[in-house]
């Protein structure tokens, strides 16, 4: 069961958006993160059930943070939330083990259909 | 020296943020329908915000394009409520390497001179990122933009890209710049889309309805 998600995002206000999409029912305990090097070391510190990745970062993108992620922890349940919506980019993520990709701007809907998704994978997972 | 200091206070950090993210989604949005027209990958950076007095525009332009002495510009206006002027720029040589993304790497136009070909490739590439990017920030913004026919000037000096008098000096504009690379070509380009003093009342307020959404 999802309790903890981290969100992966270098800019302040997409991050805020992002976690006023997330429902508030379930009371996740919501993390942080300005880059992808910043996310894979939070994504080590915290094992957060769910991660949601945006690409176009500096320092270290969605790409990079996303392998090194996988590399750590190869059952990552991690969401790919990119305004970069190329189909070789959504293909790239889905090579490198992303669970999902979607695109920017967030919809309160989407998201939350997302987390209801990953809920049962993980759950099948057992 | 650039004298933006003077006019920071004219758009907030909050604001410069969250324009970045729709210039990101914008962008990211036009990268898609170029690849969906050319098999190409576009590798995004991360866009960034400016705000300068109008004055400084034609010199903050120029120190962006130094390394590059010619380079090959499409010039587009765009009205409606954000209004101003989009500048996608190649350096020199980028026109001869695209030209195989649209003749699929034969070389059908052989009898055509390069200079009207690189010509016609620039005029593409740039209706599609300059129209789509636009009219996903007007469309996020809740406005319809309407836009010039572009203008192509193939490897032209990298001074006076900007004309000096393109806006009162007095006045202040808000540059977006994103930086992009075609994968498979090896070409970077720029973005510039300069928006004029006139639409920042309007900009800020549609930053904020757009954030109401959100709440």
């Amino acid at each position: 069961m999802i309790k903890k998600i981290l969100i992966v995002d270098d800019s302040p206000i997409s991050i805020k958006i992002i976690k006023s999409c997330i429902p508030k029912d379930q009371n996740y305990e919501l993390f942080d993160a300005a880059d992808g090097q910043i996310g894979v070391e939070k994504y080590k510190e915290v094992k957060p059930d769910l991660t949601f990745m945006d690409l176009t970062m500096p320092v270290m993108n969605g790409f990079q943070a996303l392998e090194e992620i996988i590399k750590f922890d190869h059952k990552a349940m991690v969401i790919i939330l990119t305004a970069d919506v190329q189909i070789k980019a959504v293909a790239k993520a889905h090579e490198l083990g992303a669970f999902s990709v979607l695109k920017k701007p967030p919809a309160k809907e989407s998201i939350a259909a997302a987390i209801k998704e990953a809920d049962v994978a993980l759950s099948e997972r057992g | 020296m650039l004298k933006n200091d003077t006019s920071r206070e004219m758009i907030t950090v909050a604001e410069t943020d969250l324009l970045q993210e729709i210039m990101n989604i914008a962008f990211g949005r036009a990268a898609s329908d170029l690849a969906e027209f050319i098999d190409i990958f576009v590798i995004l950076s991360v866009p960034q915000i400016r705000l300068l007095q109008a004055i400084d525009l034609p010199k903050y332009i120029n120190m962006e394009l130094k390394d590059y002495n010619t380079v090959s510009v499409v010039e587009q206006n765009f009205w409606g409520k954000f209004k101003g002027s989009a500048y996608l720029v190649f350096p020199a040589g980028s026109g001869r390497r695209m030209i195989s993304l649209f003749d699929g790497g034969a070389r059908f136009f052989d009898s055509e001179p390069t200079h009207e070909m690189e010509k016609e490739t620039f005029l593409e590439v740039g209706n599609i990122l300059i129209g789509a990017c636009i009219g996903k920030i007007a469309e996020l913004l809740g406005d319809v933009s309407t836009y010039s026919p572009p203008r192509v000037v193939v490897e032209k000096s990298n001074r006076g890209l900007v004309a000096d008098n393109l806006f009162d000096p007095d006045s202040l504009a808000i540059v977006l710049k994103t930086v992009f690379e075609f994968n498979e070509k090896n070409v970077s380009g720029y973005l510039f889309i300069v928006t004029k003093q006139e639409s920042f009342g309007w900009l800020k307020n549609a930053l904020y309805k757009y954030l109401e959404q959100f709440e």
